[in-house]
């Protein structure tokens, strides 16, 4: 951050929220037949943390990453997300939930019609967050993201890891608890994954921003402080990195 | 979110598909203006109508007529009959309460010999005093409308010296034209003729009616029964002292006895209401018509949106996955359409204006352009399409209604979408 900034992030933007399951499951209908997806997952996650959720595909990790990003409720068990369970949550109240969540993901979700900081505004207006401000807030992010000559580019003018970090900015913009990131590195090739994820770290270093990463790629899951590995819907290991 | 940031949202999503949202929106414009220019025109239709059934009429009059009256010349009136009214058959109508006065009418088909221009007319024998009381369009442009007139005086109508309304004029006040009247008279066919001398000529009247007309020829009633030698006559023409329809009701009634069922008495006021009804239906069967093509732009506009909600599942998924509500994506689609309508609603205005007018001008002109006879121009009155504040104003929220009820479905799928079923979507 830079001292010309117009708007200045509060040490209030950026308190991390707590996350804590137990006994999760969830099942899925694949027609007729139940499939359980996760099978009693159990794990709560600290302010600050950087945590990289890793393991084969179909081992439950976007799912329970559904579970945590309130986009989904759990079939048993319970997910506290500050402090709220979602299960006993209604559409809405989900809804607003999500308000204080990031999501980065893997195809970068951008609106292909919107310019760079018409996306990172998007979570604010939804908010209903004053387009003056909002403006600001978002310009002021695209900034941190490195982004600060390109705000009026669409994404299709952009290049990935351009696009990767919008993305960023735009989960980042409404001070959420934490950031979800679902694969974030995977469409890109692996100097520019190796950008996005020191600029992750950074953000968790030095803004104390709470970050669960999936990733099924071993080396980006290392960088993690805190690595929990799912296999067939459980949590095979879940193990600190020093 | 803000109610502005959904429309723009809206907006920007309508933007970015032109071509299609254009297209949506000229089917609704067409809908529109199909509803302005007919109902517009109707609406014009039916003020002119109703100002020359007016004229026409009298509204505080009744015409006795033997047999089946007005039905008859409709055609298919099975006309009974051996039954004339005679010419003191007044006195007895002039005797039943609230009858003010009355005028009996003679109805002859004659040739009218303008020094060599001849043209066929319908000659009407009357009291030249008690129709002019009877009759305020009864009023002489040129020369005056004698009050004790000679056998020989002759009234016409405005049509009769001016026939094509273009400055060829064949007969002016003071002319001679010569009368040629072939009929039967005690049992033999005659051809008689005399020679009379215009005093008059009627202001233009317009229209059609019972009353005075533009191609009238009028000659006294006492002459009349002498030149034709008869006493018989085709109607009466009775003027009322109250509007109260109950006492119309009874004095119709009572004149109906009166002459043992035999005669028809026709309340011209009666007929402009059945007239205005049958515009009324007419107005709704146009109106019906256009609203078709309306609701067939909406199923355009219900077509386009669920495409648009098929290409735009992820979109909501990402939307919802940022914590927008359910209602909000609702009103993003509600919105889109709305816009359509609205857009539409408005070139539809400017384009039904446009087209009423032409309508309006085309009938207007039919007269001077040749394509109907001569003779019958005055019979069309210009017609103004009428472009009410109601019915602009019915027209774009009839747009906008459409619009929004198509929509309502593709709408309520997009808000019932699970984020996390969305956000899959490829």
């Amino acid at each position: 951050m830079t001292a010309t900034l117009e708007y200045t992030m509060e040490s209030e933007d950026f308190i991390p929220k707590v996350i804590e399951i137990k006994n999760l499951t969830k099942l899925y209908m694949m027609g007729e037949v139940p499939v359980a997806a996760l099978r009693g997952v159990s794990l709560s996650v600290n302010k600050g943390e950087f945590i990289a959720v890793i393991g084969p595909s179909g081992s439950g990790k976007s799912t329970l990453l559904n579970m945590i990003g309130a986009l989904d409720r759990p079939t048993s068990g319970t997910v506290l997300v500050n402090g709220t369970d979602i299960s006993t949550l209604t559409d809405n109240q989900l809804a607003d939930l999500r308000q204080s969540v990031g999501f980065v993901y893997q195809t970068f979700n951008l609106i292909s019609r919107l310019d760079a900081i018409g996306n990172v505004e998007l979570p604010l207006s939804i908010a209903g967050v004053r387009k003056k401000l909002r403006r600001s807030k978002a310009e002021v992010m695209l900034k941190i993201v490195g982004l600060g000559d390109r705000i009026h580019h669409k994404p299709s003018e952009l290049s990935g890891g351009e696009r990767q970090r919008v993305a960023v900015a735009r989960a980042l913009v409404n001070n959420p608890a934490f950031i979800i990131m679902d694969e974030p590195t995977g469409n890109l090739d692996t100097k520019t994954g190796l950008e996005i994820m020191e600029f992750a770290k950074k953000l968790n270093r030095e803004q104390g921003i709470t970050l669960i990463i999936v990733t099924h790629d071993l080396e980006i899951g290392s960088q993690a402080r805190r690595t929990i590995r799912l296999r067939d819907g459980q949590i095979e290991s879940d193990e600190v990195n020093y | 979110m803000r109610s502005s940031d959904v429309l723009g949202y809206s907006f920007s999503a309508i933007r970015l598909r032109k071509m299609r949202a254009g297209l949506t929106t000229l089917g609704v414009a067409i809908g529109i203006a199909a509803i302005v220019a007919l109902l517009s025109f109707t609406a014009g239709l039916q003020v002119t109508m109703t100002d020359q059934f007016e004229e026409g009429f009298g509204s505080d009059t009744l015409t006795v007529s033997s047999g089946g009256g007005i039905f008859d010349m409709l055609g298919g009136g099975s006309g009974d009959s051996d039954f004339s009214l005679l010419l003191n058959d007044t006195d007895a109508i002039n005797s039943i309460e609230h009858v003010e006065s009355t005028v009996a009418t003679m109805t002859k088909t004659i040739q009218a010999n303008f020094s060599g221009n001849v043209v066929p007319a319908s000659l009407s024998g009357i009291n030249f005093t008690a129709y002019t009381s009877m009759y305020t369009t009864f009023i002489a442009e040129v020369g005056s409308i004698p009050e004790s007139p000679n056998d020989t005086d002759v009234i016409i109508g405005s049509l009769i010296a001016n026939p094509w309304d273009n400055g060829t004029i064949i007969a002016e006040v003071g002319d001679e034209v010569s009368i040629v009247w072939t009929g039967r008279v005690n049992g033999s066919i005659v051809q008689t003729n005399y020679t009379g001398t215009v005093v008059a000529i009627l202001e233009e009247i317009g229209g059609f009616g019972f009353g005075p007309s533009d191609m009238g020829f009028y000659i006294p009633i006492d002459w009349a029964v002498k030149f034709f030698d008869t006493d018989e006559i085709a109607s009466i023409t009775v003027k009322m002292d109250t509007e109260e329809q109950d006492e119309i009701d009874a004095l119709i009634e009572e004149i109906e006895d009166l002459f043992e069922g035999l005669v028809t008495v026709t309340q011209p006021a009666a007929l402009l209401g059945m007239m205005e009804d049958m515009l009324g239906i007419l107005n709704i069967f146009l109106a019906g018509i256009a609203g078709i093509s309306l609701i067939v732009a909406g199923v355009g506009i219900m077509n386009i949106m669920i495409v648009s909600l098929i290409e735009r599942t992820r979109e909501i998924g990402i939307l919802k996955g940022m914590g927008m509500h359910g209602r909000t994506v609702l009103g993003i689609f509600l919105s889109e359409a709305m816009m359509i309508g609205f857009l539409g609603g408005i070139f539809g205005i400017v384009a039904g204006v446009f087209m009423g007018n032409l309508i309006g001008g085309i009938t207007s002109n039919l007269g001077d352009s040749g394509i109907m006879p001569p003779g019958s121009p005055a019979n069309i009155p210009p017609i103004t399409p009428i472009f009410s504040f109601e019915l602009l104003t019915f027209a774009i929220v009839f747009g906008v209604g459409v619009a929004v009820i198509f929509g309502l479905y593709p709408a309520w799928r997009a808000s019932k979408l699970k984020p996390v079923d969305a956000l899959r979507f490829e």
